[in-house]
């Protein structure tokens, strides 16, 4: 995903279809913090339409919020105006029978610093220091969480499978 | 007990009693709003320099790590003088986060403001 990057501008959403009847979600916007809410509801939205429980959309969402609050605060060091790229895309698996199992993958794109907050050695944890409730956050709510350095930035992929078989 | 105005809308309550401190917190809270709540509740811990902390979280239905962020900066405060932190009336998604960051156990947790105060 190395591409120019897109010019900054406030919360721009569009839905979509992938052709084998998938559904898609790519939100376009600035750094800033106003967008946080938006765009955690935006997921969390997207997330239960395409059959996850409310609770799993909720994590969804809490995971989406941690990934862009991290954008916010080290990617872009609190910078505004630069470009942030979201999107999402649920596919199912044809199966037997009735069920289907899915898949739900949301990537964010920046353009920050680039740094993987993966690849940091991770220090014992004490509760009573901020930092670091993010990433676990993501870690535990997600199936897969992935940093690919990108040479403009980074590109963050999450993967939520949905085993219950619900079908939009 | 003396009403305080914590100039927020996220704390629409706060109220002091001798060496208590009660704030009740309103809202969704994370990095776009959690800016204005740490002002609003570390000027008011500042000047009455509580040794008890409850905060009834009854009205926040949602908390991201930066809202959790100023609990811990409260808990260490108020830690650091001797000090306790009451949480009270989890919402669900507040209690998983704690769960999640293994914070739950760090604050006392009570189920109402009644049972903090008793303790």
């Amino acid at each position: 995903m190395d591409s120019p990057a897109p010019t900054a501008q406030s919360l721009d959403v569009r839905h979509g279809f992938t052709p084998d009847g998938g559904s898609t979600l790519e939100l376009r916007f600035d750094s800033h913090p106003d967008h946080v809410p938006d765009v955690r509801r935006a997921l969390e939205h997207f997330a239960a339409r395409a059959g996850f429980s409310q609770h799993v959309a909720a994590d969804v969402g809490l995971s989406v919020n941690e990934a862009l609050a991290n954008v916010l605060r080290h990617a872009y060091r609190g910078a505004h105006g630069k470009p942030v790229v979201i999107t999402a895309e649920y596919a199912t698996e044809s199966s037997s029978g009735q069920s289907a199992s899915g898949a739900l993958r949301v990537t964010i794109r920046d353009w920050g610093s680039g740094v993987n907050p993966a690849a940091s050695p991770t220090p014992p944890r004490d509760p009573l220091k901020p930092g670091g409730v993010g990433l676990i956050c993501m870690r535990r709510l997600m199936d897969q969480v992935t940093f690919a350095p990108q040479p403009d930035g980074m590109l963050l992929t999450m993967i939520k499978r949905n085993e219950q078989g619900a079908v939009p | 007990m003396s009403q305080l105005n914590s100039g927020s809308d996220l704390v629409p309550s706060a109220r002091q009693d001798g060496d208590t401190l009660v704030f009740e917190f309103r809202g969704e809270i994370d990095l776009h709003n959690s800016p204005e709540l740490r002002t609003a509740v570390l000027d008011l811990v500042v000047k009455a320099n509580p040794k008890r902390l409850v905060l009834n979280l009854a009205q926040v239905p949602y908390m991201d790590s930066s809202g959790i962020a100023v609990l811990v900066e409260l808990l260490s405060r108020l830690r650091r003088a001797g000090g306790k932190v009451f949480l009270t009336n989890l919402q669900p998604r507040v209690q998983s986060i704690l769960q999640i960051a293994r914070l739950d156990t760090i604050f006392t947790v009570t189920a109402d403001e009644a049972a903090a105060l008793s303790k």
